[in-house]
């Protein structure tokens, strides 16, 4: 039984801000980007009920199947680079290591600096005559000539998996991180005890024990790309030629040209993708024991 | 043992791999900053302060105006949202109510939905209120955009701390909001400190509402004044956007090593659940 009981207090007092700013602000927003996904919603013509119109143009629009087509594909590219990544820095800090909290900190800041700033970086970091990506690659001898990061479709995809990957495996490190923390020592000890090399216990004993921890940090993660906007409007505003235009990127850009209608359509059909996730999210995140 | 030696040099090669991945960007940052051209890797190191003189001094470059407006707008969103989020996660963690797991289900799902989806129709509303590039179109959609996490946060701090105590405290005649406040709040305070980093971190860091909502100086904050930088000469001006970039970022990595623990902390108990 809880501590206050209910005929004295009126709980919903206390979660009505709450709902009414998500009301207000998260869901009228949508409701109202979803109606205006059925009219024909251009700056300076008469508003029109269309139903349907935009859509299906949409179905026959190749740049809006180009974006999800890209937006996709970077998530099977990137995600399962920011799991590794981030899971493999979450065994060394798990580590007895020197200088712990330090290091923690360090893989902590790309994470916490605004991604558009750090796009701002890495956009220098690709500058083809004199950035340091370049520089690099080819005092290293890693390539025979400078490499059009920016200005190639291959290379712009590489610059921005490369810089989101380099922003959000922190993330998972974090996540993963307080997983291993979780485990149990003595099962670690006891499979060391049983002589069990460094790779078996990691592979054995610890990694299907975080299987949960994993399965959370990929499904945000997964989530979280399919929004992807930031690094690639600072970094090549989807260029070359369209080729690097996220979902959220190419409705946003509805949005400026004043096509508020066709805009929204695309919104519509990435909010739905994106919700349908966020439900298996919630599923697979078992809270309630918690509370 | 050959074992621990190769464990020992495979941890070390990781350590310096992670550390040169996560800081290498900021060191070039740094480094373009204090440099009178870009192209110091080829060309030779030409030192200079004047890239912070200009950004610093110079009016027209608004760079002050951005920072002023992304911390006054991150401050404000950021104790309005711990505010409300600690009175939900108080009734959700000790008041007798139906439906508090929808509530917190909602708004986990409400937070993984994609901004773009909001932002045609958030455009029209602000035009509507005649709110276009002034704070208050900024502080009130990100505290909706922020929410969700600190409930979650809080929910998790509260759920912790023995129920015992407010039961005692209702004995001592105390009504619901000063077992909020003088009881859960002091106990809960270190919880309610990392809430309000990580909400500040959220705001601060939130571009695509700010470019949308935002037309110049008087609302647009740093992430959007940066990306939208543009030189008083025509080309690119690196060393001002690197110095106005190191002036923005120094502040945030101090924050983050000294308070990485509450960073931390709030992060994975807002993701990571049992």
């Amino acid at each position: 039984m809880s501590v206050l009981s209910k005929k004295e207090y009126r709980p919903y007092y206390f979660i009505a801000p709450l709902l009414v700013f998500i009301c207000l602000f998260i869901l009228l927003p949508i409701v109202g980007t979803l109606f205006t996904s059925l009219m024909r919603d251009v700056t300076f013509l008469p508003q029109k009920f269309i139903f349907l119109g935009n859509y299906s143009d949409l179905l026959r629009d190749e740049g809006f199947w180009r974006s999800m087509r890209f937006t996709l594909f970077f998530i099977a590219v990137a995600v399962p680079l920011e799991m590794l990544l981030g899971t493999a820095f979450a065994a060394l800090l798990d580590m007895e290591l020197p200088m712990r909290g330090f290091l923690r900190a360090c893989v902590l800041i790309p994470w916490a600096i605004p991604s558009a700033i750090s796009a701002k970086i890495w956009q220098l970091i690709y500058n083809y005559s004199y950035g340091l990506a370049n520089f690099l690659i080819t005092h290293l001898g890693l390539s025979q000539g400078p490499v059009n990061w920016l200005g190639s479709e291959g290379g712009a995809f590489a610059a921005i998996v490369i810089a989101d990957v380099w922003k959000t495996a922190p993330f998972v490190t974090l996540l993963v991180l307080a997983g291993l923390q979780a485990v149990p020592h003595d099962l670690r000890l006891q499979a060391k005890i049983d002589r069990a090399n460094f790779a078996q216990i990691f592979f054995r004993v610890t990694l299907p024990l975080i299987k949960p921890v994993l399965l959370v940090a990929l499904l945000f993660r997964t989530i979280d790309s399919l929004r992807i906007f930031d690094v690639i409007y600072v970094l090549t505003n989807g260029g070359p030629g369209g080729s690097t235009a996220s979902a959220s990127l190419y409705a946003y850009k509805y949005f400026l040209g004043g096509d508020f209608g066709y805009g929204s359509a695309v919104s519509v059909l990435l909010f739905a993708v994106a919700f349908g996730m966020s439900c298996l999210y919630v599923k697979v995140s078992k809270f309630e024991s918690e509370i | 043992m050959k074992e621990e030696s190769v464990k020992k040099l495979l941890t070390t090669l990781t350590a310096v791999f992670m550390i040169g991945f996560a800081m290498t960007p900021f060191l070039y940052m740094l480094f373009t900053s204090v440099n009178a051209k870009p192209d110091f890797l080829e060309a030779g190191w030409l030192f200079t302060l004047s890239h912070y003189r200009d950004v610093l001094g110079a009016d027209s470059l608004h760079f002050l105006d951005y920072l002023k407006n992304s911390i006054l707008v991150s401050a404000a969103a950021s104790l309005v949202t711990v505010f409300i989020a600690s009175i939900s996660a108080f009734a959700i963690t000790r008041l007798e109510m139906k439906g508090k797991l929808f509530v917190l289900f909602f708004v986990l799902a409400v937070s993984m939905f994609p901004q773009v989806s909001m932002i045609g129709y958030l455009f029209k509303i602000m035009t509507a209120l005649g709110l276009i590039n002034t704070y208050p179109a900024l502080i009130m959609p990100y505290i909706a955009w922020i929410l969700p996490l600190s409930l979650w946060i809080l929910v998790s701090y509260f759920s912790q701390i023995p129920k015992e105590l407010d039961k005692a405290a209702i004995i001592d005649g105390c009504n619901e909001w000063q077992v909020l406040f003088k009881v859960l709040f002091p106990v809960a305070l270190p919880g309610i400190f990392s809430t309000l980093l990580l909400s500040f971190i959220f705001a601060f860091n939130e571009f695509i509402f700010a470019l949308i909502l935002t037309t110049d100086f008087n609302a647009r904050t740093i992430p959007v004044g940066i990306a939208l930088f543009e030189g008083l000469h025509g080309q690119i001006p690196w060393g001002q956007i690197m110095a106005a970039s190191v002036v923005t970022v120094f502040p945030i990595m101090i924050m983050t090593l000294v308070f990485q623990r509450h960073i931390i902390g709030g992060l994975t108990k807002g993701a990571v659940k049992g």
